[in-house]
């Protein structure tokens, strides 16, 4: 311990404490949620008299939610398989040889991600309309697509930097022509990366509300189906559902973190 | 060899990056079989020959021309040339068994054949209890000795080997030297070595070439180099050396007669012969040098005093002044045990004139 140096000695309790708080603001409301679910009553709020399961129960049997959720998965895997190659594709090209014009190929790349989400998702509202493209899954993919690109292509790009170039010089020495050497040393190079850039854009597709209503027709994905049972009030259904989806994705993003870390070691 | 063509020819080579020209209209031929080192200072031009005959930078000037082929401007995967890189360059994702079978399987073998050659190669370098571990799991001379195995697998005309003993510890260098050169006596594989280790290169090479600055400063078998340098860069290069600043008096036959530190003493001639009254330096080496009770009858003297000694384990290095006013210095190696005291009283230094380099500047 003693090689790091003592910023803060002294200040360990109130540090501490500090943390503390934060870990409450944050986990209280969740841990809310959950217990919420579990109320045998309509209404949400203490104190609670009676536990039930039925709320789940209801959750899993209501058809509209399983098939809600099933496409949501289906827009997020969908979307993300077009990100994971678009944004793959583009950090190749931006992280090869140097050419003109690439830090500006860069910046416009990455800038998407920074553009507030309701500004964009009425900017493809519109242009969706211009275009003629029916609101609907599609458009959904579409959007959900080209916003989570920015991200594949950064995280690709930071592990091809590190590829050493003698990985490649040793591919062509041994007979392998440029295109046999990208698929058969450099892509097997990007599989953490591209696995860690595909789980984080499910997520992001799965949570997204903004873009999934502007762009949505009849089907409604579950954030927006959650919002729509919200306006007809509050109920532990609700909470139920949000439990489901909280559990799934958490699970799924520990797991991813720690499959990719161990293979960044691996290799 | 009754095949006198070489294996490989290098034909005016140059190459500039931007201003700076890495190498300065190099020409040389490879026998077939043999070991050559390129040896110098980093800068020397000596990893830019090895990436050209790579395949890895193309030439501003000149041609490479292998097995009667010119091969100039063939991209690395068509040369039938392979590389042992300085960072052995294993592919992490594949096992020992995998990173060697890649260039077998992009020669476009059968997989028997495949199978029949790596384990063939495997087991000659001693890996064979490897063949499923990936690089991660292996030692650093454990890793060197697959990037050989990869390399030498597709069998190549020409093995181009990338200071590939940098990154083991001094002791284990040592013995991978050894084993080397052993694997190249019974490949009967010609290996172009680049590095920048003198004694790497005294211990392994059939031929040395010395660069500097581009250029070849002296090509010749490692006895030649460290007795006979041609020049002040080889010497210094090369070993351990006493140089001797003086001036000519005069050339005899394959000898230069030149006056040092107020003696006369000779050495042989360089290839090109100096002018009598020019500056010029020889060169002797610390071994040549013995110490006499009184002034030896034959060879070159000087009188001194032993001002200092240092502590090799075999031997013992001693400092030696010399000269009117004592301020120029010898260096000698002695028996480690028997020694020579460190004292006040004169001592007489020879070495025989054959033993004296007289150097082109």
């Amino acid at each position: 311990m003693n090689d790091r140096p003592e910023l803060f000695r002294g200040n360990r309790i109130f540090l501490s404490c500090i943390y503390w708080a934060f870990v409450l603001y944050v986990f209280v409301p969740l841990i809310l949620m959950v217990i919420m679910g579990f109320k045998d009553s309509n209404f949400i709020g203490f104190p609670i008299r009676s536990w039930t399961l039925e709320w789940y129960t209801g959750v899993f049997a209501d058809a509209e939610v399983i098939s809600t959720f099933g496409y949501s998965v289906a827009i997020a895997v969908l979307s993300t398989l077009i990100s994971v190659f678009v944004g793959t594709w583009i950090a190749v090209l931006l992280e090869g040889r140097k050419f003109f014009g690439r830090m500006a190929m860069f910046g416009l790349t990455v800038l998407p991600a920074l553009v507030p989400g309701i500004i964009s998702a009425i900017a493809f509202r519109i242009y969706a309309r211009y275009l003629g493209i029916e609101p609907g899954m599609g458009a959904i993919i579409w959007a959900h697509a080209v916003h989570n690109v920015p991200f594949v292509v950064l995280v690709v790009m930071a592990r091809l930097s590190t590829l050493p170039k003698s990985q490649i010089e040793a591919a062509r020495d041994l007979g392998a022509d440029p295109l046999i050497s990208f698929i058969r040393i450099t892509l097997p190079y990007l599989v953490p990366a591209i696995l860690g850039a595909s789980i984080f854009c499910l997520l992001l597709s799965f949570d997204d509300f903004v873009r999934s209503f502007f762009l949505g027709g009849y089907d409604p994905t579950l954030p927006v189906l959650i919002f729509a049972k919200l306006r007809s009030g509050m109920s532990p259904e609700i909470n139920a559902i949000a439990t489901v989806a909280l559990v799934l994705t958490a699970a799924i993003g520990i797991w991813a973190e720690r499959f990719t870390r161990r293979m960044n070691k691996d290799s | 060899m009754t095949d006198q063509t070489p294996l490989a020819r290098i034909e005016g080579l140059s190459k500039h990056f931007g201003a700076t020209v890495a190498l300065d209209n190099l020409t040389l031929d490879i026998a077939q079989g043999e070991f050559v080192t390129f040896l110098g200072p980093s800068g020397c031009g000596k990893s830019t020959t090895l990436r050209i005959l790579g395949g890895f930078e193309r030439p501003t000037k000149g041609r490479v021309i292998l097995d009667g082929e010119d091969v100039t401007n063939q991209p690395p995967e068509r040369r039938n040339v392979n590389m042992v890189f300085q960072d052995y360059a294993l592919f992490p994702h594949m096992t020992v068994a995998q990173n060697i079978s890649f260039g077998l399987e992009l020669k476009g073998m059968g997989k028997a054949d495949i199978k029949r050659r790596s384990d063939e190669i495997m087991s000659f370098l001693e890996l064979d209890a490897y063949a499923g571990r990936y690089p991660v799991q292996l030692s650093g001379g454990q890793r060197q000795r697959v990037a050989l195995a990869r390399a030498l697998a597709p069998d190549p005309a020409l093995l181009l080997l990338d200071e590939p003993l940098g990154a083991l510890d001094a002791k284990l260098r040592g013995q991978v030297q050894q084993e080397l050169k052993s694997i190249q006596r019974r490949t009967h594989k010609t290996f172009f070595f680049v590095t920048h280790d003198q004694e790497e290169a005294l211990t392994m090479s059939d031929r040395i070439v010395v660069m500097n600055a581009g250029r070849v400063e002296q090509d010749g078998t490692p006895e030649e180099l460290y007795f006979r340098p041609a020049s002040r860069f080889v010497a210094e290069f090369i070993g351990e050396t006493n140089f001797l600043s003086g001036r000519v008096r005069g050339v005899e036959g394959d000898k230069v007669v030149m006056d040092w530190e107020g003696t006369t003493i000779t050495g042989k001639a360089p290839a090109t012969l100096p002018d009598a009254g020019t500056p010029v330096t020889a060169s002797v080496r610390l071994e040549k040098l013995g110490f006499h009770d009184t002034r030896p009858e034959t060879g070159n003297a000087v009188q001194g005093r032993v001002v200092g000694k240092t502590f090799l384990g075999s031997r013992m290095a001693m400092q030696i002044a010399v000269g009117d006013k004592g301020d120029a210095m010898l260096k000698a190696y002695v028996d480690a045990e028997t020694g020579q005291a460190v004292g006040n009283e004169p001592v007489w230094i020879g070495w025989e004139a054959d033993n004296m380099a007289v150097l082109n500047d």
